[in-house]
């Protein structure tokens, strides 16, 4: 079989043990690899009745057939588990050079199991694998941690928690080469919650490829395409994703102060723009990435990676701030102790807000930019408020008795898009398996960019269709695993043709949908075992009822009702949303 | 006068962020604009049409027909193709 | 009734399709899906002359009244939409593209636009008419692979997430044929520009 490696590593934490064996090649052929491959194998390893911060729980780290093989973006990597955030399937998808170098040691699969008695970290040099005590570890920081360990982007490569995951933040993000992040949903914590405090990884094997020359015309077209995409060519090596910033918030779809407003008057000063003019130092790129889209800028204080759009958008926007360099300085820090930086600043706008309207007692106010540095370092140490705040916005503003102002779904914080500006975007949040989060099926390239066509954001009916296609279409390319950015360029008929010339297996473009398709029902099953149901399938009141009064959005709010019905219905789901024994049977998911 | 924003790249190509230009509908305010800074043409235009996937809200709406009528208090706003180019889709 | 917004795009691509000679008066068929539900063309109306009433609305998996009205290509473009990931399609019957379709097992393109966004489109044939299940399954099983296909003789099938989108692969493809056409007219040797072009055929 090529492409695949075909070896599945598990670890015991609690036995300092191992074994490795072959992976089932019918699931992989089913679920790929990456988010695919990782839910088929969590619905096997971890029931309802599993604590997501007990040893029970387990992580599981995928590549994908294409991952190493070089093909554009082919650098990617998944960390699945139960989110100790919303209790729901869980996929943090990470880029840079870790997965690459994870795919050269031979394993497509890292299973890790039970809890480590004393801090410990692993280190796996092509199929050896060494338990190490990481005592004289724990406390450090991800920047000095990974250096210690001996990164080097192309040839060792450091995973790792910060104090953030250690102290059991449930927003506590998985970091690696220095500053990518697998980071929504917490599943740092459960790598905290296992004494686990790195993985490094090294290795020497190159994936085999069946058709080389069909591959490399797929890496000549793919190339083309990219170039060919003002998105990919200029937009993005030029000015980050922070591009967005001001085309959200002209459109009237910029959350703001914790989703009070849908524009913020302070955005021109958080742009793209004004970061490539005065903070940027010049822009870099994952392993294989033609694209560039990585943002190295410099403040006084700090030089590093990022800021990204919804960063800056969380501690930017949604907090009233409109103080540039605060929010790269932020940025970091966060990146240092390990924090997923949408949840922990639209977790601080929440904060502000309730201290606002007095049912909190702090100094945080929208605006405070001053104050933004000191809450993140209290959420990763646990300290005064930081306590109550490192676990998220729903168990902040439940505690201080106003759920109705966390701005999330399932307990996950909303992105930067505001949904009373985009119908479609506002189905996404309320259906996403893991909870409110753009990244499965981003509507962003129909509702607002025109990317393939504009198609009007406040439009209801028949918007499900769309959602559906990209949510599915998300999944199969999280299942590769290969960047997002690249289906900006290039179609997903690329994709199923790059995976039929690198496995010897055809794929054809629907194949690939169906495999998309599978993963996301079988995500909703695991759900569906945990105990959600379609209630969950919501958004806060203030999406639904209160409709902004200025702005392109004034007068809107989403009507999820009549698209979440047509949205059951298109995925042929019976009204409580539950997938139909038709539906599983079609997708080869009956016997689960 | 209309306000009109530019963004991203074409800021570099004008120099300038923002610009007042009178006209009666959105296609005569972006004819004058292009009058004005012809480099921007390359930018904005294709066979004398507006480029596709050329992102023109006016008061945060996409506009789509070039003969909308624009009042001096519509503002108008251009980024440069950001979606767009041969062949991508999705 | 059809949203005005969704009629206006009918009829627009409906009398661009018209225009550029790519139907004949009552010939080809435009649809769309709306989650569970399809909007196509009433039987016996004019796609270059589209009326709101000469749009129907019907469910994708069963039949209702709305039936009884659409065209009788409805069970093509229900199976697509069950078996492929379409959310728009445009059939019609591009002339050069017809003509090529005569005489060889798929069409490769030599001009730049084709070669870059279509690269090849595969032809099929089927001889049973419009409207049955062995035409169908057929369409749509080729569909799974290509966003535009070539029926022997009868014409194109596009898919798209907007009829615009499918619209636009019929229009390359017609191109794309008629310069092929003209390039055989000419009679000179081809001279290659195209890096990797020997892999069209084979994507």
């Amino acid at each position: 079989m090529k492409g695949w490696n075909g070896k599945v590593l598990e670890i015991d934490l609690t036995t300092q043990t191992h074994k490795s064996y072959p992976l089932d090649m019918q699931m992989a052929q089913q679920f790929v690899g990456g988010r695919g491959l990782g839910a088929r194998l969590l619905w096997d390893l971890v029931g309802p009745d599993v604590d997501p911060l007990s040893p029970e729980n387990v992580l599981i780290i995928t590549n994908g057939p294409l991952t190493g093989t070089g093909y554009q973006t082919s650098n990617r990597f998944s960390v699945t588990t139960k989110s100790p955030l919303t209790g729901t399937v869980l996929d943090a998808n990470s880029g840079g050079f870790w997965g690459m170098q994870f795919k050269k040691t031979g394993y497509d699969v890292l299973i890790v199991r039970g809890k480590s008695q004393k801090p410990v970290w692993l280190e796996i040099k092509n199929s050896e694998l060494t338990f190490h005590d990481a005592s004289e570890l724990w406390g450090m920081r991800v920047y000095a941690l990974t250096e210690k360990l001996g990164q080097n982007n192309n040839k060792r490569n450091v995973l790792c928690i910060g104090p953030a995951g250690e102290n059991l933040s449930r927003i506590a993000a998985i970091m690696n080469d220095r500053e990518r992040a697998a980071a929504r949903g917490g599943p740092g914590a459960v790598m905290g919650s296992k004494n686990l405090k790195a993985i490094v990884v090294e290795g020497s094997q190159r994936p085999e490829i069946d058709d080389k020359e069909r591959f490399k015309f797929m890496l000549y077209e793919t190339r083309k395409l990219l170039a060919a995409s003002p998105l990919t060519s200029q937009a993005l090596p030029e000015f980050g994703t922070v591009v967005l910033m001001n085309i959200m918030n002209n459109i009237g779809a910029l959350a703001t102060r914790n989703h009070q407003q849908t524009q913020f008057e302070g955005a021109e000063a958080i742009s793209g723009e004004e970061l490539t003019e005065k903070y940027l130092v010049k822009n870099a790129a994952c392993w294989a990435c033609p694209i560039g889209c990585t943002r190295i800028s410099k403040t006084d204080k700090v030089e590093g990676e990022g800021p990204e759009f919804e960063t800056t958008w969380a501690f930017g926007a949604q907090c009233g701030v409109d103080n540039l360099p605060a929010i790269i300085e932020v940025n970091s820090l966060c990146n240092d102790l390990g924090l997923d930086t949408i949840s922990a600043g639209s977790t601080i706008a929440c904060a502000m807000e309730l201290s606002e309207k007095g049912y909190l007692d702090s100094d945080l106010r929208f605006g405070r930019a001053d104050l933004l540095a000191r809450c993140v370092e209290d959420m990763a140490y646990r300290r005064d408020l930081g306590a109550e705040m490192a676990d998220g916005s729903l168990r902040l503003a439940t505690k201080y008795g106003h759920p109705e102002l966390s701005m999330s779904a399932k307990g996950m914080e909303f992105p930067a898009y505001d949904p009373r500006g985009m119908q479609g975007q506002g189905l996404l949040y309320a259906t996403s398996n893991r909870g409110g989060c753009h990244m499965r099926g981003n509507m962003v390239g129909l509702e607002v960019l025109g990317l393939p066509k504009l198609i009007d954001r406040f439009q209801v009916q028949g918007k499900s269709s769309f959602v559906i296609l990209h949510q599915n279409v998300s999944a199969a390319i999280d299942s590769l695993v290969v960047c997002k950015f690249t289906n900006m360029g290039v179609a997903d008929e690329y994709f199923a043709r790059v995976l039929s010339a690198v496995t010897g297996i055809q794929y054809s473009t629907g194949d690939m949908t169906r495999v998309g398709e599978r993963v996301w029902n079988l995500e909703r099953l695991y759900n569906l075992r945990e105990g959600f149901t379609a209630k969950d399938d919501t958004l806060p009141a203030r999406l639904l009822q209160d409709a902004p009064t200025v702005g392109p959005s004034k007068g809107w709010v989403v009507k999820l009702e009549p698209m979440l019905k047509e949205y059951y219905r298109g995925r042929g789901w019976d009204e409580y949303g539950v997938p139909k024994p038709e539906k599983l049977e079609a997708l080869g998911l009956a016997n689960l | 006068m209309p306000n009109i924003k530019l963004f991203a790249s074409l800021r570099k190509v004008t120099g300038t962020k923002e610009l007042s230009i009178t006209g009666a509908s959105a296609g005569e305010v972006i004819s004058e604009l292009v009058k004005r800074h012809p480099d921007l043409a390359a930018h904005l235009l294709e066979n004398g049409q507006i480029r596709p996937h050329v992102i023109i809200t006016i008061n945060g709406h996409p506009a789509t027909d070039m003969d909308t009528l624009v009042t001096e208090q519509d503002q108008i706003a251009i980024f440069p193709p950001i979606a767009g180019g041969q062949g991508e889709y999705l | 009734m059809v949203d005005q917004r969704i009629y206006d795009i009918f009829r627009e691509i409906g009398r661009d399709l018209y225009t550029a000679n790519m139907i004949s008066s009552h010939g080809g068929n435009l649809s769309i899906r709306l989650g569970d539900r399809v909007i196509i063309k009433r039987r016996g109306a004019m796609l270059g002359n589209l009326k709101m009433h000469d749009l129907i609305e019907t469910r994708l998996d069963k039949n209702d009244s709305g039936v009884a009205l659409a065209s009788t290509e409805l069970l093509v473009h229900r199976t697509v939409y069950l078996n492929t990931p379409a959310l728009a399609i445009c059939h019609c019957h591009p002339r050069t593209a017809i003509a090529f379709s005569l005489s060889r097992e798929e069409i490769v393109p030599i001009d730049n636009e084709a070669s870059y966004l279509l690269k090849k489109i595969p032809v099929i044939t089927e001889e049973f008419a419009s409207g049955t299940p062995q035409m169908a399954n057929k369409v749509a099983a080729a569909l799974q692979n290509y966003k535009i296909i070539m029926l022997r003789g009868h014409g194109s099938f596009a898919t798209g997430q907007t009829l615009d989108e499918a619209f636009f692969w019929s229009s390359t493809l017609e191109e794309a044929c008629q310069i092929a056409l003209f390039t055989k007219q000419i009679n000179e040797p081809f001279i290659e520009y195209r890096g990797m072009s020997d892999s069209y055929s084979k994507f």
